[in-house]
């Protein structure tokens, strides 16, 4: 099977604090500017101590739709960039032969605060109890799915912070067996009380601007946003002539079971996906340009990332992207995806931003500077809650 | 080409595992921390993969694919609770652990030794069948050899509540008005090649999102639970006959199509 038989990226979509497109979000990449500011009006915090996080830009939020919530929001932007990226209109595909995989860890599930807290007092509302049947009517892929016409498999993926990478591999997975000719896929989260809350009483949380890999590294922050990739078999990427940004070669996942919250330190886990979605795409660890790291800024995370960094992709450099975006949940792997393609379309790396001082500890310095790159295929990771890890391989549109 | 799915062990559980039901299977202290929610599935893993002849899970090579439809309900109001209750500052950060969907995924890996691919689904009543296209995804793709699809759901004061005033939302406990919420789950073990323990073969797994609601001689059954679609498909293996099973739940379709594994 020659690259141009394997499955493609039409278009893709995306909108975080570094920007409301792929070209936008990875120019933030760039030069490090993002939305980091305290989430005042979307989380009521007592706490003394301030936790900013990523967001969305309000200009783009003051558009959502009040039956939408910003994780369906944000999904729907993403996709459109991506139908319109591709050069295609969602109508114009098999309705049948089209799936939706989705990643997201607010949305799936029940954290309907504020309903919630009018429940404990016995003042639920008739718009509480209609926005709560709503939220029970339709799955959050189900929905994008009718949103948009198709009639296909879906899927809401909630493997908490690995789900973006899940569902984008999960996708490439569907062509490749034949259940779909094409699959919309990516990732959307949004800030919420209780991720907001549950990682700062976690202890994992930081007051500063995240850095991801450094010595210095305090934690992480959290952020929102989604990202939208069309995946197409060739088929029907040459029946519709639509445009290539990319390619989705390999997949691994694989679990480590050691923690609630933290990865296994020796990175077992890890390391067995990464072999796997290296193996599943035909490369090897020398054919990489770079790999776009979990690099969340956890101590535990980082450790675990450079272990396995350093025994499957060695020389690989490393890329953190969290310094921009924020760890954005069930979108990061899809958010980082997008940004990995751009990086390797642009034939440019950015530096981790945020990254100053290397840590002895890890034996990793990942980018300092933008670099120019040539290798044509790169590797995104996440790690999740529960030890779930999952990577895929991606290859740049002259792949080919 | 996807795989037939080959069914070699299949229980379902209706109510919570009592802790003397784990003793054939390993230490009960180690569960003194356990959410019913992953107790129970758990419990259903052991049966399941005992029927498949799966003991020593920690060497098969063994993937979870795992199914809850609104996740960890208990303590994703336990830790709302705690919010409200002592404030956000002294909010519980175990019940937040536990509240996100992964944490029933990492009791099975953790308890069960099992080191392979893991998907978690979070779609209401749409999640056992996209838990069952994820197991075929790992089998065709030779991610591991068989794979656990487990099913769990939990009560929620709540969505019973709402249920009383509309009993066509999505539920995902046995709700009867004079008794409490009860809670299900479910195990498969099954594989992409038939084994000394396979009972079942499945054919045909499909699931859509259609309006399209072709009226053939099988009846639709309407389910509002994935935990309930997985007692119903365990309901059909029992009946050790050939079966199609057609679903829907708010335009969802689920066909699962299979007849009893004849062993050679």
């Amino acid at each position: 099977m020659t690259l141009s038989d394997k499955v493609s990226v039409a278009g893709m979509g995306c909108l975080c604090a570094c920007g409301n497109t792929p070209e936008q979000a990875f120019d933030g990449a760039l030069s490090g500017e993002a939305l980091f500011t305290l989430p005042t009006g979307r989380v009521e915090s007592t706490y003394a101590t301030k936790y900013p996080v990523f967001l969305v830009s309000q200009a783009v939020c003051k558009d959502k739709p009040a039956d939408q919530t910003l994780s369906q929001f944000f999904f729907i932007k993403a996709s459109r960039q991506a139908f319109a990226q591709a050069g295609i209109l969602p109508n114009q595909l098999e309705p049948k032969r089209v799936g939706v995989i989705i990643g997201a860890s607010v949305h799936p599930s029940l954290h309907c605060f504020e309903i919630y807290k009018h429940w404990r007092k016995k003042e639920l509302t008739a718009l509480d109890t209609a926005g709560l049947k709503n939220y029970l009517a339709t799955p959050l892929a189900q929905w994008v799915s009718r949103y948009f016409g198709f009639e296909g498999p879906f899927q809401t993926v909630a493997t908490a912070c690995a789900s973006g990478t899940d569902a984008i591999g999960l996708a490439k997975n569907w062509i490749e067996t034949g259940l779909c000719d094409a699959v919309l896929c990516g990732g959307t989260d949004e800030i919420a009380e209780s991720p907001y809350d549950g990682f700062i009483r976690l202890l994992v949380a930081t007051t500063e601007r995240c850095r991801p890999f450094c010595k210095t590294r305090s934690g992480i922050n959290i952020g929102e946003g989604a990202a939208a990739l069309l995946l197409v078999n060739s088929q029907t990427a040459e029946k519709f002539k639509l445009s290539c940004q990319g390619y989705v070669l390999g997949y691994g996942n694989c679990c480590d079971g050691f923690h609630p919250t933290a990865p296994d330190p020796t990175a077992i886990g890890l390391q067995k996906a990464l072999r796997f979605a290296l193996a599943d795409s035909g490369k090897t660890a020398d054919d990489m340009a770079f790999v776009n790291a979990h690099g969340t800024a956890s101590q535990a995370n980082d450790s675990a990332e450079s272990v396995a960094f350093k025994t499957i992709l060695p020389n690989v450099p490393v890329w953190g992207s969290k310094g921009v975006t924020g760890h954005t949940l069930g979108a990061a792997g899809a958010i980082e995806a997008v940004l990995a393609l751009q990086a390797l379309n642009t034939h440019t790396l950015p530096a981790t931003v945020g990254f100053t001082t290397t840590d002895d500890a890890l034996q990793l310095v990942p980018t300092t500077s933008q670099q120019t790159i040539s290798k044509r295929f790169a590797v995104s990771d996440s790690l999740a809650f529960g030890g779930c890890n999952a990577a895929v391989v991606l290859g740049a549109k002259d792949a080919a | 080409m996807l795989p037939k799915l080959f069914i070699n062990g299949a229980v379902c559980l209706t109510g919570d595992a009592a802790p003397e039901d784990f003793a054939p299977f390993m230490d009960v202290r180690k569960l003194r921390r356990a959410e019913p929610i992953s107790k129970n599935v758990l419990w259903c893993a052991f049966k399941a993969l005992e029927q498949a002849q799966l003991k020593d899970t920690s060497s098969a090579n063994l993937g979870i694919s795992l199914a809850m439809g609104a996740g960890a309900l208990e303590s994703t109001l336990k830790f709302m609770d705690s919010i409200v209750q002592d404030g956000d500052e002294l909010s519980s950060p175990t019940a937040f652990a536990s509240s996100v969907h992964n944490s029933t995924a990492l009791f099975l890996s953790m308890l069960l030794g099992i080191h392979g691919p893991c998907v978690v689904t979070g779609q209401l009543d749409a999640s056992f069948a996209a838990a069952l296209l994820t197991a075929q995804q790992f089998l065709a793709k030779n991610m591991c050899e068989q794979v656990l699809v487990a099913i769990t759901e939990d009560v929620n004061p709540l969505l019973a509540e709402q249920l009383q005033k509309d009993p066509q939302i999505f539920a995902p406990f046995i709700y009867q008005p004079s008794l409490p919420p009860t809670r299900l789950a479910g195990a498969l073990a099954v594989s992409d090649k038939p084994t000394a323990a396979t009972q079942f073969v499945l054919d045909t797994v499909s699931l859509s999102n259609t309006s399209d609601l072709q009226t053939q001689s099988t009846p639709w059954v309407t389910t509002c639970s994935c935990a309930h679609s997985a007692a119903l498909l365990d309901s059909y293996l029992r009946k050790k006959e050939p079966f199609v099973l057609r679903e829907q739940f708010a335009g969802t379709i689920l066909e699962i199509a299979g007849e009893p594994y004849v062993q050679p």
